[in-house]
């Protein structure tokens, strides 16, 4: 089984919703109010930023998608994003992304680099914007942020239809400025048209911001570029090294 | 034999934070709004193993939120501090949508039961007969589990690619040395909380035996593939940039 499967298998019945389930009960609900004022959940309050972008399939990059980040920064070269489907509520959790420096980038193997992606383009294009905040606020940070890299596994690959998570992670690219990372019109229009913003406009905006120009990103990053490739993550059975019976 | 202690691990490589970018963040996380993250409403701590390989452990933070009834989705860290590393998922549903799903995936979901059962799997900071309310619940599920950074054996960042990870099906499986200090540092007794928890069941058709990688061990492997389907044409493609 892989990330790169075409079809998951038979999807679950049920009544369309995604993912399928009864509603929540009262009695639930109450549980979790009472263990949320006594825990105190320190991890979600460290998230101080969210980010609204794209995000292709490396196996299938006829796949496109737009995600919600919502990232902590564990120091001035590192961020961790929880990623999902939308912004609401009900947005389901759909993979994780971490997002490094260039300087961290050059000290990974190359065999380590060929998992990442650039995101010079993405926040250029105006494709990478943090809804509600004006642009003049977040300017001095995307001169950062155009020069690291990202790491984004999709654990749910929801724009297929699935109606739970299905199969291992796929790895996922950034938008880029030629071919397969060029993000097709539509998805981008339905994003700006529901925050009434204007990605052409930012593009203009951002023009002259300071970002690596494509020969300064290192080769070994959004690897399809250089390589036509993409990878897929394939599961294997095999013998578990054990302490004890399992299960 | 003991296990790694993660909580003695490296840091992860870097500058400290900048003001200006602090300033901004505080900014940002105050003007923003955070929908999905503020549904998550619980922390609940317990183990993982790889699914290949049940010498290496991992004390597993999940901080998780309902969908539904059925299903939550969980993001999972190192610890549950201010610079915990978020280091997987986990999805937990319903005994009736596990069934629901194709052979060949419920591999990759292990049930609960014992983890629950046991005392193992707890809420810090809830006390036990408000935790037991919920945890009666999680003991018929099954959960699935990505890890993409392999804290315990000393990684300073998240290298390779995601591991399946798996849960404790019963007693002698857990490093004692990573259970007491769980129980010292949350000043708990599993064993005690094993006995309040006597009363509960498991899911009601009995653990699935193609849950829990179907009795084997599940590894990933990457594999570079085509980045398009064959046969598919680009040259049309609408120009944005």
């Amino acid at each position: 089984m892989a990330s790169s499967d075409e079809n998951p298998g038979a999807m679950p019945p049920g009544d369309g919703s995604v993912p399928p389930g009864k509603p929540m009960t009262v009695g639930q609900h109450i549980i979790d109010k009472g263990a949320q004022m006594m825990q105190s959940l320190k991890p979600m309050k460290k998230m101080s930023q969210h980010v609204c972008t794209f995000a292709i399939y490396s196996h299938d990059m006829t796949r496109q998608i737009h995600t919600h980040h919502y990232v902590t920064r564990l120091n001035q070269d590192f961020l961790q994003c929880a990623v999902y489907d939308s912004d609401d509520s009900s947005a389901r959790l759909i993979g994780v992304e971490y997002i490094i420096s260039g300087g961290i980038f050059e000290s990974l193997s190359p065999e380590e680099q060929k998992l990442w992606h650039s995101h010079a383009h993405e926040i250029k294009s105006g494709l990478w914007v943090n809804p509600r905040v004006p642009e003049m606020v977040v300017r001095p940070e995307l001169e950062n942020l155009a020069k690291t890299y990202g790491k984004f596994w999709c654990t749910w690959q929801t724009d297929r239809g699935d109606k739970l998570p299905m199969g291992p992670p796929a790895l996922m690219m950034s938008p880029q400025e030629l071919d397969l990372g060029i993000v097709k019109l539509d998805l981008v229009k339905k994003r700006d048209d529901k925050y009434n913003i204007s990605t052409e406009a930012l593009k203009t905006a951002r023009a002259e911001l300071a970002v690596p120009e494509a020969e300064r990103i290192n080769p070994q990053a959004d690897y399809w570029k250089q390589h036509g490739k993409g990878f897929a993550i394939e599961v294997e059975s095999t013998e578990m090294k054990k302490i004890t019976a399992f299960p | 034999m003991e296990a790694v202690n993660v909580l003695t691990h490296p840091q992860i490589p870097g500058e400290p934070t900048q003001t200006s970018t602090t300033l901004l963040e505080k900014a940002t996380a105050t003007i923003q709004g955070f929908g999905p993250v503020n549904k998550i409403h619980q922390h609940l701590c317990a183990f993982h193993f790889y699914g290949h390989d049940m010498t290496r452990q991992v004390e597993a933070h999940h901080f998780c939120g309902h969908q539904n009834e059925e299903f939550r989705q969980c993001l999972i860290y190192d610890r549950p501090d201010d610079d915990g590393r978020l280091i997987g998922i986990e999805y937990l549903v319903s005994e009736e949508l596990f069934l629901t799903l194709p052979d060949e995936e419920k591999r990759f979901w292990h049930s609960h039961e014992f983890e629950v059962k046991s005392g193992v799997l707890f809420m810090p900071g809830v006390p036990g007969p408000i935790q037991r309310q919920d945890l009666e619940k999680v003991a018929k599920t099954y959960g699935k589990v990505f890890h993409f950074w392999q804290v315990d054996r000393g990684d300073s960042l998240p290298l390779g690619i995601p591991q399946v990870m798996m849960a404790l099906t019963r007693d002698g499986q857990l490093y004692e040395n990573l259970a007491q200090d769980v129980e010292n540092r949350y000043n708990i007794s599993f064993a005690k909380e094993r006995e309040n928890r006597a009363y509960m069941t498991g899911p009601a058709h009995g653990i699935h035996p193609m849950a829990n990688g179907g009795g084997k061990g599940l590894q990933t492997v990457l594999r570079e593939v085509e980045c398009k389907p064959a046969g598919v044409d680009h040259s049309a493609a609408r120009v944005f940039v």
